[in-house]
């Protein structure tokens, strides 16, 4: 078990002053500590990206893989040891573009793990190009006349996908993206939690002002998680509004077996405790003769 | 005496697989040395499939280019088989076929084997059609029938005691009909002795070898010749108590494998070229954030996706190669099954104690080729895990554990996550020690400078090639990897042709031990370079590490590992004009002869 204090690192911080970074990073902060989990059975497993950054600023064990890579590592970890709470982040370039192999295949198995997108509509560590979420028309390092392409809309994919948890958040509200990482935390199986967060130097349409504008609570709103087709219709309402209301909370849950209660091999005993001293093989020598 | 070959041809679908394993499995339980290659098209059906098996109470490494008995289980079969059949050899053909228009030599015997008749007499259904010619070359072997029973049995069981029974009752009606009406055939086969051998694959061997290092995590996406590796453990997954995953490519593949390393699992995931291309950006990963990592390549033709079913030794410098940045690994490239079973548990071990990543290199015709062997011995069977940390001291508040601290050895301390008071971020980016991403000079030279420090110790552990037959000899042939069966079954042949010649082997390719290497390679009086790739990469290589060279070049590249007989040949060749001549050999071999209606007035 941490405290908030505990689980932060003696290190520079190298986001912007205001970065929606800094939101994401204190509510799973608060996340971690509320749910009193300790720090070296805790892992983050971050892609590449301004979002990348975050397992350095936080006191558990962490791996900072490649960009869009942080789900297959983070798949592998948990199934070495189930022991261990897993989570993966990254930015929208990350998770939605070329990591998106990745989140589409890894809903459907269905491990216990939650993933944090720092959801910004551009590239930041790269200087400000249109990540796959940005909006229609809006002005980037590549789209100097304006995307043109669709946005993609993680939550409908998720929802669609067979991901059993399903919620975005906001990082200008962090005690609700705090509950919100809470319950993917704690939720039996994947868990996707979207965060609309503000890149403040390279994302001058979608600001903190913006969404405050625009986010309304699901749960204010009375909507039930547990309803797919209500669920599909708000992971949708975004753009049918042309974005005058941006829902944020829990969309979507649902109880699935998770992938790794498939395996008997470790119903037991996680992977990395097995003993490996003297594996016995004669069997397969039987099987072979 | 040559061994003795045995070739069953049919359409690709027809099973000749199965029918072909039952026959190589049938000797290797009568104690007998059994090679086992299977050749097929990248089709799933109407290609032509054919597999040949060689078997000898002496020692064989390699299939031949010569058959003494041919099954021919179509019209193909006939054509293309017919002419490797050595003299007095018999073709033993579906009697729907008319075998006489392919014009068959005088020197071989022709035996005609009613299928249809014999599968009705039986009472087998038409899918047997195999088992009943399986039948008759073994009777024409002059094998007993009984070691055929006990394998069509395991290979059948599980299909229910019916499908059984109708195999064996196929066989006996083919072994009957071919013992009364097969007459002539010169050779014969008899068990040797009763002692159970193994009868696997290269990638089987890998297999097993990983399981016995403790490999509890297999990772792959499908690409043949590396696919039965995949099979082979998701069909054993539960008894060998392993966790296989298919993933949705090799990127992901690739980044399980150093995911499930980082968290204490030896894991190894597995390809051929194509997918390692996809493999490579984490390759570098697991050299960055110094994670081990086990990959098994088995290689194929190249590039793109070339000729999937065949074989090439051309990715030597990929593997030494692969990944933007400089970065040590071990290349392992195991020669027979034997070695392919030791130097997987070993790769396990190399890959943990130096934090790096292993290849071993295969290629489809060792890893898809299956050899009768003793059971390994595992005598010598070491877990070497390397510098994992336990029971760490307190971290003082708000600080990490110093993964990446600089050290003699190269070698830092490695907590896995679960460890208390070992909390660290493993990365791809530079670092300094504690992992923290770093972009001083001084902390990136000096994290180059200690991951480069652990060649001391690795190269400690690399042997030099290793050397077959007698100590000197008029030429030495040198190879690595698969290529030491073909050119082990050269030397005999070279011999009866008056030429005395030795064997140096490299199955350790990287790190190179200069050392030890040129020690070996002082001794050689001739030699030629046998590779199969048209580049000569080993021969680069030592060249770069041990200025080493050598005075000729074997090479071929159709998608095909040399035959015995090709070295032995060329070899031969060289010797009679006293080694003079073009360092450069290219060799390739015939295709088969399609339908040539003049030439059959058909
Ligand atoms: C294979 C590869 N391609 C490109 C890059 C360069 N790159 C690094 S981060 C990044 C995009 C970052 O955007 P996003 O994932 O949205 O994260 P953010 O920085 O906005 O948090 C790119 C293109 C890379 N590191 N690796």
């Amino acid at each position: 078990m941490a405290t908030v204090e505990e689980l932060g690192v003696k290190q520079r911080v190298q986001w912007c002053p205001g970065c929606g970074n800094m939101g994401v990073l204190a509510a799973l902060k608060g996340a971690l500590a509320e749910l009193g989990l300790n720090r070296h059975e805790t892992v983050i497993v971050s892609g590449i990206g301004c979002s990348g950054k975050m397992p350095h600023y936080l006191g558990t064990y962490g791996f900072e893989s490649l960009h869009g890579r942080s789900l297959p590592v983070a798949s592998a970890i948990k199934l070495a040891n189930t022991g261990l709470t897993v989570i993966a982040e990254g930015g929208d370039g990350d998770g939605y573009g070329i990591g998106v192999q990745h989140f589409v295949h890894i809903m459907r198995r269905n491990y216990d793990l939650t993933y944090i997108v720092h959801d910004n509509q551009v590239y930041g560590l790269t200087t400000g190009q249109a990540a796959p979420t940005a909006l229609l028309g809006m002005k980037t390092k590549t789209t100097p006349w304006g995307v043109v392409e669709t946005p993609f809309n993680p939550i409908s994919t998720a929802i669609n996908g067979g991901a059993t948890y399903v919620a975005r958040g906001f990082a200008g509200d962090i005690p609700h993206l705090k509950e919100l990482i809470k319950g993917a935390i704690t939720h039996k199986g994947f868990a996707l939690v979207d965060v609309l967060q503000p890149c403040v130097t390279f994302n001058y349409l979608n600001t903190y002002q913006w969404f405050q504008e625009r986010v309304y609570k699901l749960e204010a709103a009375g909507h039930d998680p547990k309803d797919r087709a209500a669920a599909m219709e708000k992971a949708m309402e975004d753009s049918k509004s042309d974005y005058k209301k941006v829902p944020i909370g829990l969309f979507y849950k649902e109880e699935r077996p998770t992938y790794e209660e498939t395996l008997p091999q470790i119903k037991d005993t996680p992977l990395v405790k097995h003993d490996i001293s003297n594996v016995d093989i004669s069997t397969a020598y039987e099987d072979l003769e | 005496m040559l061994a003795f070959s045995i070739k069953i041809g049919a359409q690709a679908g027809a099973g000749v697989m199965v029918t072909g394993r039952s026959l190589a499995k049938c000797f290797t339980r009568g104690g007998l040395n059994v090679v086992a290659y299977p050749e097929y098209p990248s089709i799933i059906r109407g290609g032509h499939n054919s597999y040949q098996v060689v078997v000898s109470d002496k020692p064989v490494h390699s299939p031949l280019m010569h058959s003494d008995i041919v099954v021919a289980l179509n019209q193909d079969a006939v054509l293309f088989h017919k002419d490797s059949l050595s003299k007095g050899g018999a073709l033993i053909y579906d009697s729907r076929i008319d075998a006489q228009k392919f014009k068959p030599r005088k020197d071989i015997l022709l035996f005609r084997l009613p299928i249809e008749d014999l599968l009705a007499k039986s009472g087998a259904t038409a899918k047997m059609a195999n088992t009943v010619a399986l039948g008759a070359a073994l009777a024409v072997s002059g094998y007993p029938f009984g070691l055929l029973e006990t394998v069509l049995r395991d290979e059948f069981t599980r299909k229910g005691e019916n499908i059984v029974r109708e195999n064996i009752s196929a066989a006996r009606a083919g072994y009957d009909h071919a013992k009364a009406d097969f007459k002539g055939f010169g050779k014969s086969l008899k068990p040797a002795s009763d002692k159970r051998k193994i009868f696997l694959e290269g990638n089987e061997a890998v297999a097993l070898g990983a399981v016995k290092a403790g490999m509890k995590f297999y990772v792959a996406y499908p690409m043949t010749p590396a696919s039965t590796l995949l099979h082979y453990f998701c069909e054993n997954d539960r008894k060998l108590d392993i966790v296989v995953k298919q993933t949705e490519d090799e990127i992901a593949a690739m980044n399980y494998a150093v995911g499930a390393n980082f968290a204490g699992v030896r894991a190894m995931t597995g390809t051929s070229g194509g997918g390692f291309s996809l493999m490579v950006e984490a390759l570098g990963m697991a050299a960055e954030s110094e994670t081990p990592v086990v990959v098994t390549l088995v290689s194929r033709p190249g590039p793109g996706t070339c000729m999937p079913t065949w074989t090439e030794q051309a990715e030597l410098r990929f593997a030494l190669h692969a990944s933007q940045g400089e970065f040590l690994r071990v290349i392992l490239a195991p020669g027979d099954v034997d070695e392919c079973f030791n130097l997987a548990w070993r790769a396990f071990n190399f890959a943990d104690k130096y934090q790096m990543p292993v290849i071993i290199l295969l290629d489809k015709f060792l890893g898809e080729s299956t050899f009768s062997t003793e059971r390994f011995d595992e005598s010598k069977v070491k877990i070497e895990r390397g510098k994992i940390a336990k029971d760490l001291p307190e971290l003082p508040p708000n600080t990490r554990f110093r993964r990446y601290a600089l050290s003699a050895d190269g070698v830092s301390a490695r907590p896995l996550p679960g460890e208390p008071e070992g909390m660290h971020v493993a990365t791809s980016y530079e670092h300094d020690e504690t992992g923290y991403s770093s972009e001083d000079f001084s902390v990136r030279k000096a994290q180059v400078d200690k991951r480069m420090a652990k060649l001391d110790a690795l190269v400690k552990e690399i042997p030099g090639p290793a050397l077959y037959g007698r100590k000197t000899a008029d030429v030495t042939l040198v190879c690595w990897g698969s290529q030491k069966l073909p050119c082990l079954d050269s030397l005999e042949m070279l011999a009866e042709k008056g030429v005395t010649a030795n064997l140096l082997h490299f199955s350790y390719l990287f790190p190179v031990n200069v050392k030890e290497v040129q020690k070996a390679l002082a001794k050689c009086k001739k030699t030629v370079l046998v590779e199969n790739n048209a580049t000569a990469q080993l021969a680069g290589l030592l060249k770069e590490y041990a200025d080493a060279g050598f005075d000729f070049h074997l090479l071929k590249y159709d998608g095909r590992q040399f035959f015995p007989e090709q070295i032995a040949g060329e070899v031969a060749k060289l010797a009679e004009k006293g080694f003079k001549g073009r360092k450069e050999i290219r060799i390739g071999d015939a295709d088969y002869e399609y339908y040539n209606t003049q030439r059959y007035g058909l």
